[in-house]
């Protein structure tokens, strides 16, 4: 999205978190577009295509990269394969949302006790009791 | 399918609740741990506006009782699927020995509702990986 000048770029995910893996599989809308189909129940890539104007190879590689990032189960009936919704897919996400507010009050915590330091007097810090 | 989840963080801080309660009403105390910009006007009805990582979260105060306890709503201003007053956050000092104990509540956050939330959730995280990343 942006970059920094001198190379480093801002919000380029790291490969190997399984958040940034479920995000990129989420960046999509065909592929949210999927989720939604087979939320409701196990759906065979035929009929999730037929939903598509896009071709069948390219709906597959939508498929298959939702079941590389967990959000969706994969099944072989005969020829066909069946897809479900995998709701333990979003865990990584759920959990990266979940970092927000302990390290959000860490900071609170750290800016907290530096004020009081900067305001207690030695008088009240020494004479507790 | 729809399972409202609730978050919860809590933090130990060397201070009395006293102390540390303006630290969720007052926008340049508020600033120094979470966003960098901030307009509360904190009673109940009243704005709560944030911008963090160039999101502008939105909602109100709810609830204000110092120096126990303070509940605003949250959402993201312009996004339908996570607008303002969708979630809840609602938090509780407990005073321990000379210490608090900060209790950080995250309600109505939406677990498998996915049709709704899902384009908002998206774009929410993405830019809390930057947020994350910028931060190191």
């Amino acid at each position: 999205m942006s970059a920094v000048r001198g190379g480093a770029a801002v919000g380029v995910p790291d490969e190997g978190d399984p958040a940034d893996v479920v995000l990129r599989a989420l960046a999509d809308p065909h592929r949210r577009q999927i989720l939604r189909l087979v939320r409701a129940g196990e759906l065979a890539a035929g009929e999730i295509a037929s939903y598509f104007d896009a071709t069948q190879q390219a709906v597959s590689h939508h498929l298959q990269v939702l079941a590389k990032a967990g959000l969706l189960s994969e099944r072989r009936d005969g020829v066909r394969r069946l897809y479900a919704l995998d709701p333990q897919g979003l865990d990584p996400v759920r959990q990266m949302l979940s970092e927000l507010w302990p390290s959000a009050l860490e900071r609170l915590k750290y800016v907290v006790e530096q004020d009081q330091k900067k305001t207690a007097t030695p008088k009240r810090a020494g004479r507790k009791l | 399918m729809t399972v409202a989840e609730v978050l919860t963080a809590t933090v130990r801080i060397a201070a009395s609740p006293a102390d540390v309660f303006p630290y969720f009403i007052d926008p340049a105390l508020m600033v120094q741990w979470i966003g960098e910009w901030a307009d509360l006007r904190p009673e109940p009805g009243g704005r709560f506006a944030l911008d963090f990582s160039k999101t502008p979260v939105r909602g109100e105060y709810v609830e204000i009782d110092p120096p126990r306890r303070v509940v605003f709503t949250w959402g993201v201003a312009g996004n339908d699927s996570f607008p303002p007053g969708s979630t809840t956050v609602e938090i509780v000092l407990t005073a321990d020995g000379s210490d608090t104990v900060v209790e950080l509540f995250h309600h109505d956050l939406p677990a498998e509702e996915l049709d709704r939330h899902l384009k908002g959730w998206t774009a929410m995280l993405d830019r809390l990986a930057q947020l994350r990343q910028g931060r190191g």
